[in-house]
């Protein structure tokens, strides 16, 4: 079986997004009697801001920045390129402090900041309201491209989260990453939309115009992809559960249901034996 | 701060957490706080599972309410398969008490009788709405009336990578009054949907809602019982088809076009205030 802490940090994990908060009084709650359980879900807060590239506003700042793997400096501390800072999070409540200068040293520090600008460009275009963050990892090797929209709307019910994620490759000029969406809609009930999509392409140059080029024409076409889904879903899947009327367009006459049974040879699995 | 109740927090819980999990999510829960596991069984709807009936040969539906221990009685035979024994008629305890049925509840015969025609009725709307799937009708016995859960299974034949199931828990009471009943019905349908390819990747799309009705409706005999339960039931399904196919394919669809347009944001505002620009000229 499972360790407590096992089970209170995969409900950690499964957190629709903008309502980490919510799961975690829930659990607070659920687990009363073991208060202890919680401040051991360090760990788990801190994975699922840095899966979910939580934002968070530094402070005197009306920009949101981004937390992840790709831009921590360890010990709960990331930086930001833009505003040239790195910040300490708090995983439990979200919020950053300690805010100091950090410059960022990179063999492609110029690759960086143009990316920083036509990313942002990008987003600024195809998102109301996201993040992006630009990030060399890998012992400086590699581009770590971010971009994070959220759409919070608890008093509807419903939630949304956009990330997309690519890692530009200088050596062989490709990009490489997923973009994944998740919404979760909750009134008098629970539905959740979540999908992820590889992405992998090669740009026409090291530059930060073709890499913009080609992750705006994979987005557009994967949105389009994913809005066909939803009408094949609709149109297949979901139509061959359950029809709406039955074949003769009218509803059961329910007095006369002992008839329908003598006349009803329509095969299938009533008599499947 | 007033104390938050535990079967709160845990119905909130799986209210948020990815449905297309729920069973999991409930065994972890009832691991995390055993003393909640009678509620939440009780209270939480799964996706049904499907057996079949040795008596038969018939397919039918397990829930909490046909279960006593580890054996599930059929509503073909009307018998418990593996018998661990059912006690007390209509479902009814040493107290009195027949909140759901479960543990080993039996209908009486004239209620056995009504659930037998039940089920002969839901098998024809089964095949007409659904045109395959189980059904599966059980009834148990109330002071004042009886109650019964409709359940309804569908899981979708297979084409390329797309799936999907439906699950139909149609929960009710049904309290006898003078020449009329009054009927409480709680339905919930519980749909996963998933496709993938290519180009698009995974795409699930999972679920579950809840609604719920009162009706005062005429009783002549028990064949209105009968009537006046698929009514019910039919008019609740077809409002509830309705409201996944928007929530699903509209609201789901709107979110993502919320978080990322497909047309530039500079034109998309240029044309709304283009439109707004004729309106107004209009308006003059």
């Amino acid at each position: 079986m499972a360790s407590q802490l096992a089970t209170v940090s995969a409900f950690v994990e499964g957190a629709p997004p903008g309502e980490l908060a919510d799961v975690i009084a829930d659990i607070k709650a659920l687990t009363i009697e073991s208060p202890n359980l919680v401040s051991q879900l360090g760990p788990a807060f801190e994975k699922y801001n840095e899966e979910q590239f939580a934002t968070v506003k530094l402070p005197g700042s009306s920009q949101h920045v981004i937390v992840s793997s790709h831009n921590s400096l360890g010990d709960g501390s990331y930086y930001d390129v833009e505003s040239s800072s790195s910040f300490v999070f708090d995983h439990r409540t979200q919020k950053a402090s300690a805010v100091q200068s950090y410059v960022l040293e990179s063999s492609h520090i110029d690759l960086v900041k143009s990316l920083l600008k036509s990313v942002g460009a990008h987003v600024k275009e195809y998102y109301p309201s996201a993040s992006c963050g630009i990030y060399p990892i890998e012992d400086d090797s590699k581009i770590a491209i971010l971009v994070v929209a959220n759409k919070y709307s608890p008093n509807n019910f419903w939630n949304g989260r956009w990330r997309s994620l690519y890692i530009f490759d200088p050596s062989s000029s490709s990009l490489k990453g997923s973009i994944k969406v998740d919404v979760h809609y909750y009134e008098d009930g629970n539905v959740r939309l979540l999908t992820t999509k590889p992405v992998s392409l090669s740009v026409s140059s090291a530059s930060a115009s073709a890499i913009v080029r080609g992750i705006a024409t994979a987005e557009k076409k994967y949105q389009e992809e994913l809005n066909k889904g939803f009408n094949n879903l609709s149109e297949g899947a979901f139509k061959g559960l359950r029809r709406q009327l039955p074949i003769t367009r009218q509803k059961i006459e329910w007095d006369k249901i002992a008839g329908y049974r003598l006349g009803q040879d329509i095969g299938g699995g009533s008599s499947k034996r | 701060m007033a104390e938050v109740d535990p079967f709160d927090s845990a119905l909130d819980l799986l209210r948020r957490l990815d449905p297309k999990h729920t069973s999991t999510h409930l065994n972890s829960l009832i691991s995390l706080v055993p003393s909640l596991t009678e509620d939440l069984l009780s209270s939480v709807d799964q996706p049904l599972t499907i057996a079949r009936c040795r008596k038969t040969g018939r397919d039918y539906l397990l829930c909490d309410y046909n279960r006593d221990g580890d054996s599930y009685r059929s509503p073909w035979s009307g018998e418990f398969e593996t018998p661990a024994g059912g006690s007390g008629p209509g479902g009814v305890d040493d107290q009195g008490n027949n909140e759901g049925a479960g543990e080993g509840a039996v209908p009486s015969l004239l209620v056995r009788q009504m659930e037998i025609r039940a089920n002969e009725a839901f098998d024809v709307y089964r095949e007409l709405y659904y045109e395959g799937g189980v059904s599966s009708v059980y009834f148990w016995n109330l002071d004042d009336g009886f109650a019964g859960v409709v359940l309804l299974k569908k899981v979708a034949t297979p084409s390329g990578k797309s799936e999907g199931a439906w699950d139909s828990i149609h929960v009710f009471e049904a309290v006898d009054r003078a020449r009329t009943a009054h009927y409480k019905l709680t339905s919930t349908v519980i749909l996963h949907l998933s496709t993938g390819s290519d180009n698009l990747g995974e795409m699930e799309l999972s679920g579950n809602m809840t609604r719920q009705i009162e009706s005062d409706l005429p009783v002549e005999d028990d064949a209105s019982h009968i009537a006046n339960i698929g009514k019910l039931v039919e008019d609740m399904e077809l409002k509830m088809r309705n409201l996944l196919q928007e929530v699903y394919f509209g609201k789901a669809k709107d979110v993502v076009g919320d978080l990322r347009s497909i047309a530039p944001l500079t034109e998309a505002n240029k044309d709304k205030a283009t439109h707004q620009e004729m309106i107004n000229s209009m308006k003059r």
